[in-house]
């Protein structure tokens, strides 16, 4: 028996990243047709720049997703933490890169209090963190006064966050580029990131061959609210502005990048690359019905539809996969 | 009451131990503090002279025990090599997986137990279930283990794929391991195994060669009508 060259490249076809990356290639060129003023270098940088926030965040929750597991809370802490940027900087005067490690570490904090009531005491993530959702929404109301912090937006934070990197590149594609490539070799390339897929593939078949189901899951969630804070630290960076209400809804549409991606719900599955991607065609969405003048509920029916269809897809490819897998071999 | 009492098992290399009894003999338990899933209340464990302690089911690996479950506990969202090593895999620098040689390694150890996988890259959950027990049975040979044992090896198999499993318990016999099965075919019992330990209610109910009994005196045993 030998591992044929074909096998390699047909498993390269019936690829999830591969099949969503093409997608979102036949989403580029119909928009970059159809839609005037899309394919602008202004308005790609924009697409980006827009989606950069979604992107980081879909890197952590593609880790908590293969890991077997969900946080429907993380657009909650995101605003929270945003919240606790501003009063950090824009009231108390803190140098605002203090300021971002202090929120990316109490993410972290409060990313491994949802993990160790999720791996310790046994609640369901779901329930975790839709108490959650309410718990760091009203708790950013709260802690604010209802009332936006901002920041006059001087200093070298506020240029590597919201500014542009050689005059032209959005720093914060900069930010994404740099999670989206760590967090890839993390969860692709390293045997935190094998135990990661195993853990959510099947728990107890992984525990039994060693593998620290619980560290592994508390990681995961305490690498998600980490990037909960960073994303917090670059808005307030690049809006200068902390609002109360900031990321409500926003855990859907990074649910959605995720899902569209190819990471399944039951654990097992996912990609750093393929959610990158989810979160683009969503980036792609959005740009290119507001250049066609449609509103913001044109885009959420149509990231619905996507979604679905890309269910479907992935039902295909996977069949297609089963299929191949059991064909028998005639070069050995 | 207790799940086994006074139960002494020797396992020799290059010989299979059959163990068989009727639900609630005790043969799970038994399997499981052989294999470190967990310790025994009273009693002690040996390998050749050395008396061990086992804490968990890894360190029974690294000790030379390897345990291939009913369940097969294989992670069928991932590849064949992924599954024949996990929790050991092979790194750089103690963190970046060596895929190649892991896909490699896999590749020999299939190849040494003359098993016929269409792909290695495919998901192990497409696989029939006689290709995944020849995985897990790979997996166990891999760790270079001196003792291997199998919960329920052909319970889940057909005619032909349970054929191929017993052809590969003989084949690891020949190679010098200590094979321990446990089983509820007869059949596949007497055409693979040196010695049959018939468990009973927790208990010791006879030790047999093979080649000194039969399937109605083993029969008889597990049911306590001799």
């Amino acid at each position: 028996m030998k591992i044929l060259s074909t096998d390699k490249f047909r498993h390269v076809l019936l690829n999830r990243t591969v099949v969503i990356a093409l997608a979102a290639i036949v989403l580029f060129v119909l928009f970059a047709l159809t839609v005037d003023r899309f394919l602008t270098t202004e308005n790609l940088l924009n697409m980006l720049r827009e989606v950069s926030l979604l992107g980081i965040m879909a890197v952590g929750m593609t880790f908590v997703f293969v890991a077997g597991e969900i946080d429907i809370s993380i657009g909650s802490i995101y605003g929270f933490l945003t919240v606790i940027m501003g009063i950090l900087v824009g009231r108390h005067a803190w140098n605002p890169w203090f300021g971002m490690l202090a929120v990316v570490a109490l993410g972290a904090m409060i990313g491994g209090g949802t993990g160790l009531i999720v791996t310790r005491i046994g609640i369901p993530s779901f329930i975790v963190s839709l108490a959650g959702l309410v718990a760091y929404r009203s708790a950013a109301l709260l802690v604010s006064g209802e009332q936006p912090s901002v920041t006059d937006g001087l200093g070298s934070f506020y240029v590597v966050s919201g500014g542009y990197l050689g005059g032209r590149l959005p720093w914060l594609i900069v930010w994404m580029a740099t999670a989206v490539l760590l967090g890839g070799l993390v969860l692709s390339r390293t045997r935190f990131g094998y135990h990661v897929f195993a853990t959510g593939g099947d728990g107890e078949a992984a525990l039994s061959w060693g593998v620290n189901v619980r560290a592994v899951k508390l990681l995961c969630f305490v690498i998600m609210g980490a990037l909960c804070g960073l994303c917090g630290a670059l808005l307030f960076g690049w809006l200068h502005v902390a609002a109360p209400i900031t990321g409500t809804g926003f855990e859907f549409r990074v649910i959605a990048a995720v899902i569209l991606g190819g990471a399944a719900l039951q654990g097992g599955r996912g990609s750093i690359y393929g959610s990158l991607i989810g979160s683009i065609i969503l980036g792609m969405l959005s740009s290119g019905l507001v250049l066609l003048g449609l509103s913001q509920q044109w885009e959420d029916v149509a990231t619905g539809g996507i979604i679905l269809f890309t269910a479907m897809l992935d039902w295909f490819v996977r069949k297609a996969g089963a299929r191949f897998a059991s064909e028998p071999r005639s070069a050995e | 009451m207790r799940a086994l009492q006074d139960v002494d098992v020797d396992v020799f290399q290059g010989e299979v131990l059959a163990i068989v009894g009727d639900n609630g003999a005790g043969k799970s338990t038994l399997t499981k503090i052989l294999s470190g899933v967990f310790p025994p209340d009273r009693g002690d464990l040996y390998i050749g002279q050395q008396k061990i302690r086992l804490a968990n089911a890894r360190q029974a690996h690294e000790l030379g025990v390897s345990t291939v479950f009913q369940t097969l506990a294989l992670i069928n969202c991932r590849n064949v090599a992924c599954n024949i090593f996990l929790g050991r895999e092979p790194t750089h620098w103690r963190f970046f997986v060596d895929r190649w040689k892991m896909l490699a390694d896999a590749q020999a150890a299939l190849a040494d137990l003359g098993v016929h996988i269409p792909t290695l890259l495919g998901e192990v959950g497409e696989l029939s279930g006689g290709q995944r027990q020849c995985i897990a049975i790979a997996r166990a040979t891999s760790q270079q283990g001196k003792v291997i044992i199998m919960d329920e090896p052909t319970a889940a198999l057909g005619v032909k794929e349970s054929g191929k499993v017993l052809d590969l318990i003989l084949r690891l016999k020949s190679a010098g391991r200590g094979i321990v099965i446990i089983s509820h075919n007869m059949h596949h019992v007497f055409s693979v195994a040196d010695r049959i330990m018939v468990l009973r209610r927790g208990n010791l109910a006879g030790l047999r060669r093979k080649k000194d009994t039969t399937p109605d005196e083993i029969v008889a045993m597990i049911v306590g009508a001799s």
